[in-house]
C-alpha cells in the first residue's frame, strides 16, 4: 500500500518535472483546469444549493411531505413583514458597530504587537486565545459571565444595575458587539501586526530626522501605509459581521421579543423554529442580495478592485 | 510517455477515492442490520434520562436486538426532530408530548398506529389511565404509549424563605400579592422567571386564563373563534398579570434569567427567590442540582384561587405525560414492542417514582410510598386525579409554526413592550391549524 503511493508520487513527480520543461520559456496563464476542482466545488456547494432555495422560496413546506407551490405567497408576506425589515436594519447596525469597535483596537494592538517591546510575545500569545475558541464556547462562557444573579453583573451593580442585559435592546446589541469583538479582534490585530511590521524602517529614520514625534510619525506613517490593510480587514469584519449567527442563536435567541433577530438568524427561526422552510428561504434570498448590494459598494467604495501599492518610490 | 505519466496520475487519483470512500464506508456500516440488530430511540435531555437509560439497559439484557438510547438537549428537541424525521437518521422510537406535537407526523404518514401492538398484548393500553393515553390518539388511532409522568404546573417555593418572612404557602391571588410585597421589601426576588426561555412566562398566561375564564375560552379560541381573545374575560387575565409583573414580583431583569441553564433553579436553591411557578419535572431538576434542598426545603402548592374568576381552582395546566412513538419503518417492531411493554412494568414505575416523576399507569397508586418524596407523589397524584380540567400547555396544543410567535407575544407583554391590545391582535394572528 505504502510503497505503491511512494512509487506512484515518484512517478507524479517525474511528470510533473516534465511539464515544466515542456512549458518552456513562455509564461502562460495556468489553464482552467486548474480552477476545476474549487468551480465544481463552488457549483456544488454554492450555486446549487442557492438555486434549491429559489426554487424552495416558492412553495409551501414543513421539512415533512413534499413541497407544494405556493406561487408568490411567501414574497408578498416578506413585503408585510415588519420583523424582517427590521432584521435587516439590525443586522447592518451589528455590523457597522463590530467595524467601528474593532478596527481601532486591532489598529492600536497590532502595531503595539508589531514592536520588540519586553513580554510582547508572551502578551501577543495570551491574547491570541479567543480566537482559538469555537463561537459557540465563547457564547456559552459569556452567557454564564453576564448572568445577572450569578455572574459579573451581580457583583458590579454600580456598573450594570439590576444586571438586565438581556432584556433590553441597547445592552443585548451591546453584549453582542461586545463578544463578537472579544472574539476577533485578535484576528484583525494579526492582520495589522504583520503589516506594520512590513512598513519600511526607513520612512521612520526620516521622520525621525526631520523631528516627528511618536504620535506624528503613528498619524502620517503607520496609518497611510496600513491603508490597503484597512480595507481588507474592514471587509472581513463586514462579511462576518452579516454572517453573525451562532452568537445571536445562544446569546440572545433573537430577543428580547424581536428586538435582536438580525436577518440570518430570522431565516433559521422561520425555517428551522416555525418549519416555514418556503419562508425561510426568502429570507435567506434576501440576505444574498442585500449581501450582494453591500459587498459591491465596500468594493467600489473602498477601490478594492483597483488597489495601489503603498511602497511607491521606495 | 504522455499517456503513462496521465496513467499514473489517475490510478493516484482513484487510491485517494478508494480509500476515501471505504473509510466513509466504515462510518455507515456499523449499524447495518444483521442477525441481532439495533433500533434508536431518541429523547428529550434533561434529569429524567437516569430511568430512560435505566430502562434501556434492562431491555438490552434480554434482548437481542439492541435499543439505542440518543437525547437532545430540550432547548433543541423539536427543531432537530423533525428536521431527522423524515430522513435515514430518524429514530425507531421518539419522544413527543401526543396529541399536537404528532399530528404532523400522522398527516405525513410517517408514524405506525399501535393498535397491532395493542390487539397482541391489551396490557399496552390497559396499564395506563385512558385519559392519558388518550391524548396520544389521533383520527381514532392509537400513537403513543406514555413514557414518564403526568406534569401538572405547580407553584414551588423555598421553605426557609417563607418561614423568615412570617408567610405561608399562597392560597389565593391576594395571599400571592401580599407575599410580593413582603418579600420584595426584604430585597428578595418575590417570584424566580426564567423569562429568557419564554416558555416558562406562559405558564402563568395558562392558569390566569383558566383561573379567569375557565378552560372554555382557549378551546374557543383553538377552534377557530379569535374573538375569545378580545373578550372581557380576557383582558381581565392580562390586567392580573401585568398587576403582578407591575408589582415586581418577578424582579426587573427576568428576561435576563433562564430555567434551562439552571439560573432560576439556583436562584430558588439559594434562598434568592422565594417562588417558581413550574412544570411538576422541577423536582427532579432539583433533585439533580441540589440534592439536599430537594429534600427539605423545596415546598409545592397547585397555583391559587383567583377571586371572581369563573375556572373551576381544581383545574390545572401541564402536560398530561409525554410518550414514545413509533416509527412506520422501523426494521424492528417486534423488539420495539417489546421495548414499550417495559413502559408500564413495575421497575419502570419505581424508577419515575425514585426522581419525583408521577408515572400514568395503573398500577401507580401502588408504588406512592416508595417515591423519593411520598407526599409530593401524593400531592400530585391527588391534585390531577380531582382536576375536572387538565389544560395541555399551550404552545403544545398549537401547531408547532404558530409556537415562536406565540413566545414573543408573551414575552414582549410582560416586560412591558407591548400592551393588551398588541398581545390580543398577536393571539388572533396565530395559525390554529
Amino acid at each position: 500500500m505504502t510503497t505503491t503511493t511512494s512509487a506512484d508520487s515518484a512517478e507524479l513527480r517525474v511528470a510533473r518535472r516534465r511539464s515544466v520543461r515542456r512549458s518552456g520559456p513562455t509564461v502562460a496563464r495556468p489553464g482552467f483546469a486548474w480552477a476545476a476542482p474549487a468551480t465544481l466545488f463552488f457549483l456544488l456547494f454554492a450555486v446549487l444549493p442557492l438555486i434549491l432555495v429559489a426554487v424552495l422560496s416558492f412553495t409551501s413546506w414543513d421539512g415533512l411531505g413534499a413541497p407544494q407551490y405556493a406561487g408568490l405567497d411567501n414574497w408578498k408576506a416578506l413585503v408585510h413583514d415588519h420583523t424582517m425589515i427590521q432584521s435587516l436594519w439590525l443586522s447592518v447596525l451589528i455590523t457597522v458597530l463590530g467595524v467601528a469597535v474593532q478596527t481601532p483596537l486591532s489598529i492600536l494592538l497590532g502595531v503595539w504587537a508589531a514592536g520588540r517591546q519586553r513580554n510582547r510575545a508572551i502578551l501577543s500569545a495570551i491574547y491570541f486565545v479567543p480566537l482559538l475558541l469555537s463561537a459557540t464556547a465563547v457564547s456559552i462562557l459569556w452567557r454564564a459571565l453576564l448572568d445577572p444573579n450569578f455572574g459579573v453583573p451581580a457583583q458590579a451593580k454600580w456598573l450594570f444595575g439590576d444586571g438586565n442585559l438581556f432584556g433590553k435592546q441597547a445592552s443585548a446589541i451591546g453584549v453582542l458587539v461586545f463578544v463578537g469583538a472579544w472574539q476577533y479582534t485578535p484576528f484583525h490585530t494579526l492582520i495589522y501586526q504583520g503589516a506594520a511590521r512590513a512598513i519600511p524602517q526607513v520612512l521612520y529614520q526620516a521622520a525621525q530626522i526631520d523631528g516627528a514625534g511618536r504620535f506624528r510619525q503613528f498619524w502620517h506613517i503607520t496609518l497611510p501605509q496600513l491603508r490597503n490593510t484597512m480595507i481588507t480587514s474592514m471587509i472581513l469584519m463586514v462579511v462576518g459581521g452579516l454572517t453573525t449567527f451562532d452568537t445571536v442563536l445562544i446569546l440572545t435567541q433573537g430577543g428580547p421579543g424581536t428586538d435582536t433577530t438580525i436577518s440570518a438568524y430570522y431565516m433559521y427561526e422561520q425555517a428551522f423554529k416555525s418549519f416555514d422552510f418556503g419562508g425561510g428561504s426568502a429570507i435567506a434570498l434576501v440576505l444574498v442580495l442585500a449581501a450582494t448590494i453591500i459587498s459591491l459598494i465596500v468594493v467600489k467604495v473602498s477601490g478594492y478592485d483597483k488597489m495601489r501599492s503603498s511602497s511607491e518610490g521606495l | 510517455m504522455k499517456k503513462r505519466a496521465w496513467l499514473s496520475r489517475a490510478a493516484a487519483g482513484s487510491v485517494v477515492l478508494a480509500l476515501g470512500l471505504s473509510l466513509a464506508a466504515c462510518g455507515g456500516s456499523s449499524s447495518g442490520s444483521g442477525g441481532s440488530g439495533t433500533f434508536k430511540v431518541l429523547v428529550y435531555g434533561d434529569a429524567s434520562n437516569k430511568v430512560e437509560t435505566q430502562i434501556v439497559d434492562t431491555f438490552n439484557k434480554t434482548s437481542k436486538v439492541k435499543a439505542v438510547l440518543q437525547t437532545i438537549p430540550g432547548a433543541d428537541y423539536q427543531q432537530k426532530l423533525q428536521t431527522i424525521i423524515n430522513t435515514k437518521q430518524a429514530p425507531d422510537v421518539f419522544f413527543n408530548w401526543g396529541g399536537g406535537s404528532i399530528a404532523p407526523f400522522v398527516k405525513a404518514g410517517l408514524l405506525m398506529p399501535l393498535d397491532d401492538f395493542i390487539a397482541k398484548d391489551p396490557g399496552l393500553k390497559s396499564n395506563f389511565l385512558p385519559s392519558v393515553f388518550n391524548s396520544a390518539v389521533v383520527d381514532g388511532k392509537s400513537y403513543g404509549i406514555p413514557m414518564r409522568g403526568t406534569q401538572p404546573v405547580l407553584l414551588f417555593n423555598n421553605q426557609k424563605v417563607l418561614q423568615d418572612a412570617g408567610l405561608t404557602a399562597p392560597k389565593t391571588w391576594d395571599d400571592l400579592l401580599n407575599a410580593v410585597k413582603v418579600l420584595k421589601a426584604k430585597h428578595i426576588t418575590p417570584i424566580a422567571l426564567g423569562g429568557g426561555d419564554q416558555w416558562p412566562t406562559l405558564m402563568w398566561y395558562e392558569y390566569m386564563y383558566d383561573r379567569i375564564a375557565g378552560p372554555g375560552l382557549f378551546e374557543k379560541a383553538m377552534g377557530g373563534d379569535k374573538s375569545a381573545w378580545d373578550s372581557a374575560d380576557s383582558r381581565k387575565a392580562l390586567a392580573q398579570l401585568k398587576q403582578l409583573v407591575d408589582a415586581g414580583a418577578f424582579g426587573s431583569n427576568f428576561d435576563s434569567v433562564k430555567y434551562t441553564d439552571g439560573g432560576s433553579v439556583a436562584l430558588v436553591a439559594q434562598a434568592k427567590a422565594g417562588f417558581e411557578l413550574m412544570g411538576s419535572w422541577y423536582y427532579s431538576q432539583q433533585q439533580q442540582d441540589n440534592p439536599d434542598f430537594a429534600k427539605t426545603g423545596l415546598g409545592y402548592t397547585a397555583f391559587p384561587t383567583v377571586t371572581g374568576g369563573t375556572g373551576d381552582p381544581n383545574d390545572v395546566v401541564g402536560n398530561t405525560n409525554n410518550f414514545y412513538s413509533v416509527l412506520k419503518k422501523t426494521k424492528y417492531p417486534d423488539a420495539v414492542a417489546q421495548f414499550l411493554k417495559l413502559q408500564y412494568s413495575d421497575e419502570f414505575v419505581k424508577a419515575q417514582m425514585a426522581i419525583g416523576n408521577l408515572p400514568t399507569t395503573t398500577n401507580t397508586q401502588n408504588f406512592l410510598d416508595t417515591s423519593a418524596s411520598p407526599a409530593y407523589s401524593k400531592f400530585q397524584y391527588d391534585l390531577v386525579k380531582a382536576a375536572p380540567s387538565f389544560q395541555l400547555s399551550w404552545d403544545q396544543a398549537y401547531p408547532q409554526t404558530a409556537s415562536q410567535a406565540m413566545h414573543t407575544a408573551v414575552q414582549e407583554f410582560f416586560d412591558g413592550k407591548t400592551d393588551a391590545d398588541g398581545f390580543i391582535k398577536a393571539m388572533q394572528a396565530l395559525p390554529t391549524s
